[in-house]
This record gives structure tokens, sequence and C-alpha cells, in this order.
């Protein structure tokens, strides 16, 4: 792009009180680091507060905080970001600079992340996901809360392709219109690109609530967890052996361990406190968080595979989780509470954490095939499983692997002690594998497994016969083209016409 | 060890889809291999007889031995391995088939093709032979194919650029 094109951009500035929520972590971390020294003396013995020192640390501490401030308001006068059509610019970095641009069509989640220290101020960063890679995202941060929320929706709106500019850039556009949305009552453009300027013009989307996790619930579900088996083990352990040998000293060694599974729980607790999903036109939406809260939007056709689990102890409880993979979220950091489409929730929430994501299976009796994909096992009305003979080889699961093929989507069930269900839409497939060790081939079976992008779900199904499997690659591949060719635009809005982004898909075969 | 050696005397299971030819890899990239292998077994048996100048013991001969059994094995299976490797490139995907005792196949729809590699180091060049790789927005899909005659690999790389831009789809 050209310096002129650039010069038709708006470009603007993050809030200036960001230099002062991002800089705090330093004077935190000296603030930390000082009052350990102090608490545990120095090598010599002698306390840091002692006598007429404590001014000078006083003084660097400040000196400290002072540059760590100049610099990050250094960093925020660098950083401006501009919005047009199809794409978000971004330009940060002193020394460094960096430019960064992300195209729209291309964005795979939005979200507004409040910190602790962001919410006092009243203040949000905006957090756009494109699939490229680690790191690869746009952070607009920190702006204010009715600021990140109208330019999310914005950019929703523009992603979703319900606003254009009458003049496209390459003339390409022209023959675009804005559609009647159904959805976002978009007031007409003016003709020319600075309507990036005029926030608030797109309205939000109206969403549905679907579920809400109480924290009565969640509590229970932490304290039915692995994590916790652990930390009352832990805890006994230490006990045991304070009792045993009369020395509190290994109290100290272990108790290392004892935070770590402590911290787990607290992290998981806080990251799911207050959890509640919705749909709505422009993707599900799902807001969580006790200390640091986090909204985001995955549009439609986002997700590219969902799991569904339980875990042993949740079993009488009949809870399970919902885990899912988008492009984008696996790589970024945090992506083990990104990526929950449910913390925990009855069979019938999970499922509609499943509807969200794919609301038809494409059979008659749905109901039916879920049921028998979470809690069946063996050969059932539905299912095509191992074969009786690799019960040698996994002893436990083998009558729970299985897969079934629906018109739209492939469901792959696995785990006894875990159970587990993974599906994954034809459309959203991005190759497939089939391997084969020594064991399986002698038992004439080989496992299947479908790459998705990267995050917490890996579609596989262990151990399938091997006439089976073979007929289940070819004709997988086949459904996966079909339904590629046939599945929605980029630009979810734009149903109708023929989007740009998306050549149609000659049929070749 | 029930293997077979790759000669397509049998094409049966599901790593053999009815109506497959399977490409070979040039027989260059064995060498290149057990060179490669040769090299670093090399710096072992110099470091070995090192040793046995200088501390004058029987145990470095455990590493001698190692190593000569290292360099059998690896002189047997590498071959093998070279012949197993086959690609086929069917109409809308690219399909990969690795490994003797624990084989895999891929199959690759060209329209999921984000981009494309092809590397070749120095003892490759020498030896003239080219790695390509296909990448797919997933990390799991390991779609390699090393030892590629240097031409190949470049008919290769711009059919697959081609037919991935004409199927290019969203994710």
């Amino acid at each position: 792009m050209s310096d002129a094109d650039d010069a038709t951009l708006e470009w603007r500035r993050v809030h200036p009180v960001t230099p002062l929520v991002r800089g705090w972590t330093v004077i935190a971390v000296l603030l930390v680091v000082v009052g350990q020294r102090t608490l545990d003396g120095l090598p010599a013995g002698q306390n840091l507060l002692e006598g007429d020192r404590w001014w000078q640390i006083l003084l660097g501490i400040l000196a400290v905080g002072l540059v760590g401030l100049g610099f990050s308001a250094l960093a925020w006068r660098m950083t401006t970001y501009a919005i047009d059509d199809e794409t978000v610019h971004l330009r940060s970095g002193v020394l460094f600079r960096q430019q960064r641009r992300a195209r729209l069509d291309r964005l795979q989640a939005v979200d507004v992340v409040q910190p602790l220290l962001a919410r006092f101020f009243g203040l949000a960063e905006l957090r756009l996901e494109v699939a490229g890679g680690a790191d690869s995202g746009v952070k607009l941060g920190f702006l204010k809360e009715s600021e990140a929320a109208s330019l999310r929706a914005e950019l929703l709106a523009r992603a979703a392709g319900l606003k254009n500019a009458a003049r496209g850039a390459a003339g390409v556009a022209d023959a675009e219109q804005v559609e009647p949305g159904d959805a976002s009552p978009v007031g007409t453009d003016t003709a020319d690109r600075r309507v990036a300027t005029d926030l608030g013009v797109a309205v939000e989307a109206p969403e549905q609530p679907v579920t809400q996790v109480l924290p009565g619930r969640l509590i229970g579900s932490l304290v039915l967890s692995g994590a916790t088996v652990g930390l009352v083990l832990g805890v006994l352990a230490i006990a045991g052996v304070i009792i045993g040998t009369r020395q509190v000293g290994v109290l100290f060694s272990a108790l290392p361990a004892v935070l770590g599974f402590g911290g787990f729980l607290f992290q998981r607790f806080a990251s799911s406190y207050g959890f509640r999903s919705a749909i709505s036109p422009d993707g599900i939406r799902l807001r969580h968080g006790l200390l640091e809260t986090r909204s985001q939007t995955i549009p439609p056709g986002r997700v590219q595979a969902v799991r569904l689990r339980q875990s042993p102890f949740w079993r009488r409880a009949g809870w399970w989780r919902v885990d899912v993979n988008v492009a984008g979220y696996g790589l970024s950091s945090g992506a083990e509470s990104t990526s929950v489409l449910l913390p925990v929730g009855t069979r019938d929430e999970a499922l509609a954490a499943l509807w969200l994501v794919l609301p038809d299976l494409g059979v008659p009796d749905a109901r039916a095939v879920l049921d028998e994909a979470l809690s069946g096992a063996g050969e059932g009305a539905h299912f095509v499983t191992s074969p009786r003979r690799v019960r040698v080889l996994d002893p436990l699961a083998w009558r729970r692997n299985g897969f079934v093929v629906s018109p739209r989507a492939l469901l792959l069930r696995s785990g006894r002690l875990y159970r587990t269900l993974v599906v994954v839409p034809h459309e959203r497939t991005q190759s497939l594998g089939l391997e084969q060790g020594p064991l399986q081939r002698r038992l004439r079976v080989a496992t299947f497994a479908v790459h998705s992008t990267p995050g917490p779900v890996t579609p596989k199904a262990a151990h399938l016969d091997d006439a089976v499997v073979a007929d289940l690659l070819a004709t997988q591949a086949a459904r996966a083209h079909d339904a590629r060719a046939h599945a929605g635009p980029e630009l979810w809005m734009r149903r109708d016409e023929v989007p740009r982004g998306v050549p149609v898909v000659e049929d070749a075969t | 060890m029930s293997e077979h050696p790759a000669s397509s005397a049998m094409p049966s299971g599901p790593f053999d889809p009815a109506g497959i030819v399977w490409s070979r890899v040039s027989p260059r990239l064995a060498t290149a291999r057990l060179l490669s292998a040769g090299i670093a077994l090399a710096v072992v048996v110099v470091v070995a007889g090192v040793l046995l100048v200088v501390v004058d013991h029987w145990w470095p001969w455990v590493l001698v031995a190692l190593v000569v059994i290292d360099a059998v094995w690896t002189a047997v299976v590498v071959p093998r391995q070279v012949r197993a490797i086959g690609y086929a490139e069917r109409d809308d995907d690219l399909l990969i088939r690795k490994g003797i005792l624990f084989r895999t196949l891929v199959v690759v729809p060209y329209g999921r093709m984000q981009y494309v590699d092809v590397q070749a180091g120095p003892l490759a060049r020498r030896m003239r032979i080219a790695q390509i790789q296909l990448h797919t927005a997933s990390a799991s899909t390991d779609a390699t194919i090393d030892g590629l005659e240097p031409a190949e690999a470049e008919r290769l790389r711009d059919r697959l650029a081609s037919r991935g831009e004409a199927r290019l789809a969203g994710l």
C-alpha cells in the first residue's frame, strides 16, 4: 500500500492511561523483589531497610518506575491504529517499528479483555485473532469500554460483509450491495472511507443467552477433579510424613507442589467464573472471568472442531466439559481458557454448546446418535467401532473407539475413563492421516486422524478395521471436498452473492 | 518383524488405495541419509579411539560395538525406508505414504494448502535432491517429501501452488 493510501486512513491512538495500566507490572515485580530481599535479609544478614539506606532504595524504585513509565508513554505515542473496509492497520514499536495489517475476512475471533487494573479505569483491550501462526493477532489496547464495544460491533459488521464502501478499492466491490441485514440495522454509508471514524454506526447484533455456569457448580466441578485429588493426596502425604518424622521442615520442601495444584485450581476457577454463552448473528459469544474478564465473539464457521469430555469424577453428576479448536486461539497465550465453550454443564447444556457450533447434524434422530456417542459402548445402531480383536491392544477403551458419519460432520468417540466425543464439521477438515504400528498391522487395524488447527482437540479414531478405515479415508476426503465447495462464505452475512475472497470451487472430479 | 519391501507386489490394505500409482523418490536420498549417519558415527568412532588411547581400559570397546551395530542397522533400514516413501497426485489432493514398521499415510487437499516449502541443504544439493513440504492450517499435517529430483521438486511446487490457488478455500 502506498503512502497516499495510508494518508486516507484515519490513524488513532489508544487511551492515554494505557502506559500506566501496562507499566504497573514492572513496578509490581520490583516491589516483590525488594520485599523478598527485605524479608529474607541480605547475605550478610543485615536488613535493607535499616539505617539511612531505605531512601536510596525508594529512589531506585522511583527511578526505575519513571523510566518504565517513560518508555511505556513513548510506546503509547508510537502506537496508532486505523480501520478500513477490509483491513485493520496497527503501527507500533519505538526502536523497531512494526506495521501490521489484518484482513477482516480472515478474522477468526474478537475478544474484549479487561485485566483487573484496566477494569478500575474502565478500559478494555480488543484482541483480533487471525489464523497466522503464533502471535499473529492484533491487540488494540487499551480503549474505553464503550469504545471497545462499538469498535467490536463495527469490525464484526465489516467482517460479516454488511458494510462496504460504495467505491471499492480496486473497483471490484461495485456490484456489492449492503444486505438489508436481519441483525444489524446499519446506517447507509456515506460514500467515502472516512466512515471508519464514525464509530457507533454499527449496532451490536442482538444475542440470545444459551448457558450460564453458576459458581456453585463451578466449585463442585473443581472439587471433583484430578487436581483436587492430587491436592488432597499431597496434603495427606505431607501430614503423614510430618507425623511420622516429627519434623516440620518437610512442609517447606513440599509446599511448591501443593501451591502448584492450588494455583491450577484457582486459575481454572478465576477464568471460568461467571461463564455465560450466547448466540447472535455474529456468532458465538462467551463471557467469563473473575479478576480478568474476557468477552469473546467467534463468528459462524470459525470453530474447527468440538470436544465433549467427561472425567470419571464427573460421571455421577453427569457433567461434561466442551472445548473447541479455533484457528488463532490455539497458538496465542492463555489458550487454556479461551478455547472453552462450556467449563462444566449437564449433558443437555453440553449438547446445547455443540448446537451452537453445529445446529444440525443432518441425521433424523440426532439425539439418539449423540446419546450413543456420549455414553454408548460397543457396536450400536449408529457407531462403527473397533473390532473385538484389538482388545489386547486397548483392553479398556476398545468398545468406545468408534465413529459415525453424518451428512454435516464426522463424530469420533473414544475413552472409557475419560469419555470423549469429538465432532469435526466436514468443511473444516484440513487434511487426513492414517497411522499403523507393527502390532496394529498384525491385528489388521489402523488409526485414523483428522488434522485440525492447533488447539485442545485432536480428532482421532484409534484401531479401526483395515477395510473400514480404507473406505473412511476415501469417502471422507470426498465428503470434505464437497462440503468445502458448498460451505458458506467467509463473510458470513453475505450468503446470497458470491464473495470476493472465496472463489467458487469448480468441481474437477 | 513382519515387514514387506515397498515393492507394489501387495496392493492391499488401507495404505494402498485402489487406483493409485505411487511416485518414488530418488534412491540418492538413501545415499545422502547414509552419508550423514556415517559422519555422525565417524565422530563417535573418533571419540572412542581417543578414549581407547587415553584410558587404556576395555570399556570404550562397548562404544565401538554400539557404533558397529547402529551402522549395520542403518545400512539395512535406510534404503528400505527410502524405497517405502511414495507420493501421488490425485485430482483434489496429494497423498504421501511413508514408513515400513510404523506406516503413515497423509491426504492433503490442494484447497487446504497454505504454503509450500522447498529446501535443500549442502549435502542434499551435492546429491542433487530437494525436500518439499506442504503446510496447511493444521500443525499436525506432516506432509513432507524428501529426496525429490530438483526439477521434480520445482514442478511439484508450481503445480501444487497453482492447484491450491484454483481450489483455495477459507479455513
